[in-house]
Formats: C-alpha cells, sequence, structure tokens
C-alpha cells in the first residue's frame, strides 16, 4: 500500500512490536508507523476497546499527518556477500558457549563450521557459494549455497546431504508454502521434511520403525540443519521473529522418509508428478503428531476412528480449510487395500466422514470460521458440517513406520501448501556422492 | 591467551534495500481512511471503535473497510485495488 503512494500505518499490539519492526526492515520499509495498543486485544471487553480506540486514534491522527523522516534509499543492486571467518574458542564448549550467547544455535551442541568443514560440503554441489537459492521469511535472509552448507554443517549432516538441504531450502520458499506465516504463527509450527526417492535409501533416511525419532543420523540432521537454516537464515528466533507460544520438540528436528516399499499405493512425489526414480523432498508446515492406535481389523471400523480423531474444534485446518497430512502405518494402509480402497479413496472417505459441525467452535473461533470458510460454503450457522478442507486431494497421505497398528495424524499450519522439490545431483553420480546442479 | 579457531558466522544478510515508503497526509479532517481487518478476534470490535473516533473527533470522512479471510492471508487484489483507488490513507492491524 505504502510502496504504492498511499499513506500507510500499521495498528500492533505491544508482543508483536519487535517482529513488526524486523518484518519492516525486511520488507523494505523500516520507516513506516506503527500505533501500538496493549496485548493482547484480542480478549478485551468492548469497554475496554473503546478506551484503548480512543488513544490509538489520537496516535493514527498524529503518526499520518507528522512529515516522514529522511530514509536513505538505496541506490545501487545489492552484492551477494560472502559469509565472514571470525575467530572463536577452539574448546568445543567454549564456542557453544560463544555461539549461543549469539543466538546462532537451536540448544544444542553445534559442530564448529570451519573453513575445511564447509570445503567438504561444498564439494557436493556445482553451484558457486554465492548463489542465492532461496529468500527465507520472515527476515528475508539470503540462503546463498555456502550459508545453507554452513548450517548444515552445524547441524551435523554429512557433506553428501548437501542437495537435500538446497532442495528444501527452495521448497519452503515457494509462495504456496506460505512460510511467512509459519515461521512467525503463534502456533507451534515445526517445519517437516520427507525424502521421496532414491536418495532416502543412498542417504539411509529412515522411513521404517521410529522414522520421526530418534536414533537415525539423517532423519536427526537433516530436519536440524532446516531449523537452522529457518532461525539463522529467515531469522526467526524463539520469541522474537518466531512468534510460537510454546513451540514444540518437532521444531528441533522432524524428517522422515516414505516407506515406499510399504506402500500399496503411488508415493507422494510420483503423486505430485515426480518420476518414480527420482528423489524429493516435501515440505509440511506441521502442527503436531497425533497418535492413532487403531488394532480394528475392519477397514471401515479404521476409517471412522481415523476420521473421528482428525475432528477437533480448535483446528487450524478447519477454520481456514486446510492441507493436513496422514501418516499410514504399513498395516492400515495394507488394511485399506486389501479392502479395495485406492489412496483417493481413503482421502474421500476420510473428508466426507471428518466433517465437524461448527457450532463446536465457540465465539470468536465460530465468527473466525465463518470468515474463513464463507467464500467456500456461504453463510455458515452452528449446523452446518464443516470440512477439514477444501476437497478431498487437499488432504495427503504417506506410509511410513514399522510393523505396529499406530497411524498419525499430522494437521497444519494456517493456509500453508506442503511443497515439493526434486534432490537434483549430477548424472552418474552415485551413492555417497551426490552433487546437486 | 585460549586457543582459538576460525569459524563462519552463521547469520545470512538480508539483501532488501530500504525504500522510501512513508507518505504524509496535510491533515486527516476530510479525508478518507482504509482499514484492512486482519480478522483476528476482536480487531473488527476495534476498527468500529476508531473509525467512530477519527469520524466525530478527527474530523475523517469516510471510512473504508476490507476484511481479509484469516490474519495469515494476504488481503485480496481486488480489495487492494479499491483501497488505492478510494481512501487517503491505509490502516492495518498487526498482533492479537
Amino acid at each position: 500500500m505504502a510502496k504504492a503512494g498511499k499513506a500507510a500505518l500499521t495498528v500492533v499490539s505491544q508482543s508483536f512490536v519487535n517482529l513488526g519492526r524486523a518484518q519492516q526492515k525486511a520488507l523494505g520499509s523500516p520507516d513506516l508507523p506503527m500505533a501500538i495498543v496493549p496485548h493482547p486485544f484480542g480478549t478485551r471487553s468492548r469497554e475496554e476497546l473503546k478506551l484503548i480506540a480512543a488513544k490509538c486514534a489520537d496516535d493514527i491522527a498524529k503518526l499520518l499527518c507528522e512529515a516522514a523522516p529522511q530514509t536513505a534509499a538505496a541506490t545501487a543492486a545489492p552484492v551477494v556477500p560472502r559469509a565472514k571467518l571470525i575467530e572463536a574458542p577452539a574448546d568445543l564448549d567454549e564456542l557453544n558457549k560463544f555461539f549461543i550467547k549469539r543466538r546462532w544455535g537451536d540448544g544444542m551442541i553445534v559442530a564448529p563450521p570451519t573453513l575445511e568443514a564447509l570445503a567438504r560440503m561444498l564439494r557436493h554441489t556445482r553451484r558457486l557459494p554465492d548463489e542465492v537459492v532461496a529468500t527465507i521469511a520472515p527476515g528475508m535472509g539470503a540462503a546463498t549455497v555456502e550459508y545453507i552448507a554452513i548450517q548444515g554443517v552445524m547441524a551435523g549432516c554429512y557433506p553428501e546431504y548437501l542437495p537435500v538441504l538446497i532442495a528444501a531450502a527452495e521448497a519452503v520458499a515457494e509462495k504456496k508454502f506460505h512460510l511467512q506465516a509459519i515461521q512467525a504463527t503463534t502456533n507451534p509450527a515445526a517445519v517437516w521434511l520427507i525424502i521421496n526417492g532414491p536418495a532416502a535409501k543412498w542417504l539411509e533416511v529412515n522411513s521404517g520403525a521410529g522414522c520421526l525419532g530418534p536414533g537415525t543420523w539423517a532423519n536427526a540432521t537433516l530436519g536440524r540443519a532446516l531449523r537452522l537454516i529457518l532461525q539463522n537464515i529467515g531469522g526467526a528466533l524463539p520469541g522474537e521473529m518466531d512468534k510460537a507460544t510454546q513451540g514444540q520438540s518437532a521444531k528441533y528436528s522432524m524428517c522422515c522418509a516414505e516407506n515406499e516399499a510399504a506402500n500399496p499405493w503411488q508415493p507422494l512425489h510420483v503423486e505430485r508428478g515426480f518420476a518414480a526414480d527420482a528423489s524429493t523432498v516435501t515440505v509440511v508446515g506441521a502442527l503436531g503428531t497425533w497418535n492413532m492406535n487403531m488394532t480394528a481389523r475392519n477397514a471401515d471400523e479404521v476409517l471412522a476412528m481415523l476420521a473421528d480423531t482428525m475432528q477437533y474444534p480448535a483446528s487450524s485446518d478447519y477454520i481456514t480449510g486446510g492441507a493436513p497430512f496422514v501418516i499410514l502405518s504399513p498395516q492400515h494402509a495394507a488394511l485399506f487395500h486389501a479392502a479395495g480402497l485406492s489412496k483417493a479413496d481413503v482421502k474421500q472417505r476420510l473428508w466426507a466422514q471428518s466433517r465437524i459441525r461448527a457450532g463446536r467452535s465457540k465465539g470468536s473461533e465460530f465468527e473466525r470460521m465463518a470468515t474463513g470458510r464463507r467464500a467456500e460454503l456461504g453463510e455458515i450457522t452452528p449446523d452446518t458440517m464443516v470440512p477439514i478442507s477444501e476437497k478431498p486431494d487437499d488432504i495427503s497421505i504417506i506410509v511410513a513406520g514399522g510393523p505396529g497398528s499406530h497411524s498419525v495424524f499430522v494437521p497444519v499450519s494456517a493456509h500453508t501448501r506442503s511443497s515439493t522439490k526434486a534432490i537434483v545431483w549430477s548424472k552418474g553420480a552415485a551413492q555417497g556422492n551426490f552433487v546437486s546442479i | 591467551m585460549a586457543a582459538t579457531l576460525q569459524v563462519y558466522d552463521p547469520i545470512a544478510p538480508c539483501l532488501t534495500q530500504p525504500q522510501k515508503t512513508r507518505h504524509s497526509l496535510d491533515k486527516l479532517a476530510g479525508k478518507t481512511i482504509g482499514f484492512i481487518d486482519n480478522a483476528k478476534p476482536n480487531f473488527n470490535h476495534l476498527v468500529q471503535e476508531l473509525s467512530r473516533e477519527l469520524t466525530v473527533r478527527h474530523g475523517v470522512k469516510a471510512v473504508v473497510t476490507r476484511r481479509k479471510r484469516s490474519a495469515s492471508q494476504g488481503v485480496p487484489e481486488a480489495a487492494l485495488a479499491e483501497l488505492v483507488t478510494q481512501t487517503d490513507a491505509v490502516v492495518a492491524g498487526s498482533g492479537d
């Protein structure tokens, strides 16, 4: 709006001022004024709002009419800088204290990103170190190949993981993924990495028992490296631009491969148009994992329980029309397949059976749902049956895990759509010699 | 002195260049103000109260409000176009 030459201003609640300032700077508008209101205003009474509005209206009048301060507008195109070497303690404990003090880590011990370690990782790409792969919201940091590799080193990734991290950076930056919201939301939004294709096997990404952790180097370090990309490149420091009220442990790392061998249908990447022998990374804005232990041996019964579990009124999916994931155990996938159900059939059944009565959402949450789904469903009354997503195919299904009667529901952050990118390496590259092109 | 080693600073820079985006009004009286209601709880009520205050006490001529489907979504292009053409200044909301 301001870039269109219009006077503009933001009304911000106190707890979001730092995020707002950082966002304005990242978007090239550091001079835009803010009128600050108490936090939270969402729980205030109408009488309290009147008092807040009286003060805020005066601030708006003043800020819109006062002369704009002189801002030095940039005249030259920015130069992509190379990462800088700095002196740090050689002792590992002291080095980690040095990093923690600067908030350069995730709270766990990091490996030192030395010249030698970075060089080993960069051997697995033919892209130039200063090539900008993506811009990472909300801080709009430049995810160059070099900066991505640095996060990989710190997370403990083996050098050959670099092409996966490059693809993951591309995936989170895709517009439909809506990284801005995932990074800055008060929801506990973790970014879950799903690896498909031969790379999963070659890199030994666990798709079987315990695939969501703990215990597998690739799963642990790949997910962790992405967290460091989001934090050190995207600027989403917890409590600052990352506004998660509690967060969740999956924000340290959440990564697995799809168990394609146990999948009776097409795997996720093939369903999304990639060749079966292509390798891909899919990113999902996951709000959590809900275990569903279902020993029933009848497909209809398992489907009914699964659909019932997906329903909860405080769900972003129902309020905005979501794109949730279901991780089927090999046992449940086999049960559905044996019952003659395709993956599309399962999605259709889950979509139809997980509709929720709108009246289960109360007060302002009902209003949010009515606003968020009106364009799709028309006027919503308490008796309207609201589907979890706009259409059945918005529900994604993968097969993962080992033996057991457990499938998992993964609700997602509002308005995010998972994004899948190819992991690209040079022709002829063999196991352990991935080179990103 | 304790031994040191060289490591990379892992914080990537933002390459966005600052622009001059702030524009001012000469006065508020007689102007049309646009509000982008971010659909957060109570923000619609805050907009109502602000509209009343700005109209009664600051002489604003009219208020145009457009509501987003939800806080985490952008404003629809059509609504943005309306606000650009119909208003003198626009107020957006952020936070809870």
